[in-house]
């Protein structure tokens, strides 16, 4: 083989980027406590998710040719992020309920809705980021797009409530107990009329 | 770096192997793509429509896509050039669909390799980055599977190709250094993934396995029978990040490596089962069953060698 140096170059790059990525997002992790280290270690933790964030070209102006490329390459071969799934414990779950006011006073309640369990697990995921935001504006506009569908079926409905929170599982004794899952309000919304065209981003 | 370092290094990114391993990625990344098509097909306008009536609309994902990068491949782009020739979003969305399938079976065959793969994983790209709100793990797991693939020393000579177009077998050297690729990218995987499970103390007591199979969707398992596997929650939990941390270290000897892959493997089996994330389970399957599992050379048990020779006899 004669291009074993273009090889090793290319090898040395991408794993830099895989191990400077993983890292970052372990000491993400570990910056927001809850584990095993000691709460005086997040300073540190969070003095590393800077360099390794520099590192990545993070830090750059978005314009900047260096990062864009970084952030294409990165995206493409499915690097950009680590590996810390569930991790450090598994979190909370979301969900989603629509309490749908008809024009006789009636209420009724919804959850959303998907065909194919496949693209239920991507709405398990939906729920995930929607909890993550803190961008007020920005999960208003998700819910409304979700309580949308809704509307659609459900026509006459003079208003739309998007409930959204946490599902605590309890521990196992108190399971044992007999203490079910709780429900915690994370935000509501709601939507009337019903929202039109423009109302939505283009 | 000494001169006997550098070519221990090159030695061991360069080991001559044979294209086995190939032909499971690409057959493994073929048929992960085409359930994930096949899967989603009653969903994937609902899920990718700019239109009121989608899920969410694309356009968002696509202006949060846009803060990272404006050049990151999207379903956006492919929409715009199906305007160009006055193509209907539905359509294009549903054309998209149809050339992943296709891929994704031309892959499976070992016809057009290469185009299959890079139109496999654009197509793929397309869709992870414009639903980047409904996205989870799995999705980036198969990008790399698939830019990997995409870059691999194609047609392996199980495929179609091989014998189409009389391709020449692949440098087994060059081989060789796409497996090493794969291996060391899956052990840093595992071991990041198991080092932060294990700053958590709900991996030590079972809470975390508890909690992970008892919280909606993934609560197959009855919770009576959950509280009744108590002690194996805890060891469950020791198990994971033990395999997963310590996945460097015993997948690489020869004397240990069928012992993690089989550990592993059976981890996989046990979340499809027991969380329902068959997918997810399959593409980490594929992956180690290429990077590792290709590698072992199994010898059939000593009954049977033994029988064999009576037969013979």
């Amino acid at each position: 083989m004669r291009a074993k140096p273009v090889y090793l170059i290319c090898f040395a790059l991408h794993f830099s980027l895989i191990l400077l990525a993983s890292s970052r997002d372990l000491f993400s992790v570990l910056s927001e406590g809850g584990n095993l280290f000691p709460a005086s270690f997040i300073q540190s933790w969070n003095r590393l998710e800077d360099c390794t964030s520099a590192a990545l070209g993070q830090r750059l102006f978005k314009a900047n040719p260096l990062r864009q490329l970084l952030t294409v390459y990165t995206h493409s071969a499915g690097i950009e992020a680590g590996y810390g799934f569930f991790a450090p414990n598994v979190p909370n779950s979301y969900k989603l309920v629509f309490e749908i006011h008809h024009p006789d006073g009636e209420l009724e309640y919804q959850l959303p809705e998907v065909r194919g369990a496949a693209a239920g697990l991507r709405l398990i995921s939906l729920y995930d980021n929607i909890g993550r935001i803190t961008y007020e504006p920005l999960r208003e506009l998700t819910l409304r797009m979700l309580a949308y569908s809704v509307w659609r079926e459900h026509p006459d409905a003079t208003l739309i409530r998007a409930v959204f929170g946490t599902v605590t599982i309890p521990a196992i004794p108190d399971s044992l107990r007999g203490q079910k899952e709780s429900y915690d309000l994370i935000c509501s919304y709601d939507f009337a009329p019903a929202p039109s065209e423009s109302r939505l981003p283009k | 770096m000494k001169a006997s370092d550098s070519t221990k290094l090159t030695a061991f990114l360069f080991p001559a192997v044979s294209d086995w391993w190939l032909t499971l990625l690409r057959r493994g990344m073929a048929l992960q793509v085409a359930l994930t098509c096949l899967t989603l097909r009653s969903d994937w306008q609902y899920l990718f429509s700019s239109k009121n009536g989608g899920m969410v609309n694309r356009h968002l994902g696509e202006a949060i896509l846009d803060l990272r990068s404006t050049a990151i491949p999207r379903l956006g782009w492919l929409v715009r050039a199906g305007h160009q020739l006055g193509l209907r979003e539905e359509t294009v969305l549903f054309l998209a669909w149809l050339c992943l399938l296709v891929a994704a079976l031309f892959l499976l065959l070992g016809l057009f390799c290469r185009t299959s793969a890079i139109a496999a994983w654009f197509l793929y790209l397309c869709a992870v980055k414009s639903g980047n709100l409904f996205s989870y793990g799995v999705d980036n797991f198969v990008l790399i599977g698939l830019f990997y693939l995409m870059i691999a020393p194609l047609p392996d000579r199980s495929a179609l190709d091989a014998s189409l177009f009389s391709a020449a077998p692949p440098n087994p050297q060059r081989l060789g250094f796409h497996l090493r690729v794969l291996q060391l990218h899956l052990s840093l995987i595992y071991f990041f993934g198991g080092i932060t499970k294990a700053t958590g103390q709900g991996w030590w007591n079972g809470t975390s396995i508890w909690r992970a199979l008892s919280s909606p969707p993934f609560d197959y398992v009855p919770l009576s029978t959950l509280i009744s596997l108590r002690p194996l929650l805890i060891l469950g939990g020791i198990c994971v990040c033990l395999l997963e941390a310590a996945y460097p270290i015993f997948i690489w000897p020869r004397r240990t490596r069928l012992l993690w892959l089989a550990g592993v493997i059976g981890m996989h089996v046990g979340i499809a089962l027991t969380m329902g994330l068959y997918l997810f389970s399959l593409v980490m399957i594929v992956l180690n069953l290429a990077g590792f599992g290709s590698q072992l050379h199994l010898k059939p048990p000593r009954f049977f060698r033994l029988t064999a020779g009576h037969v013979r006899l």
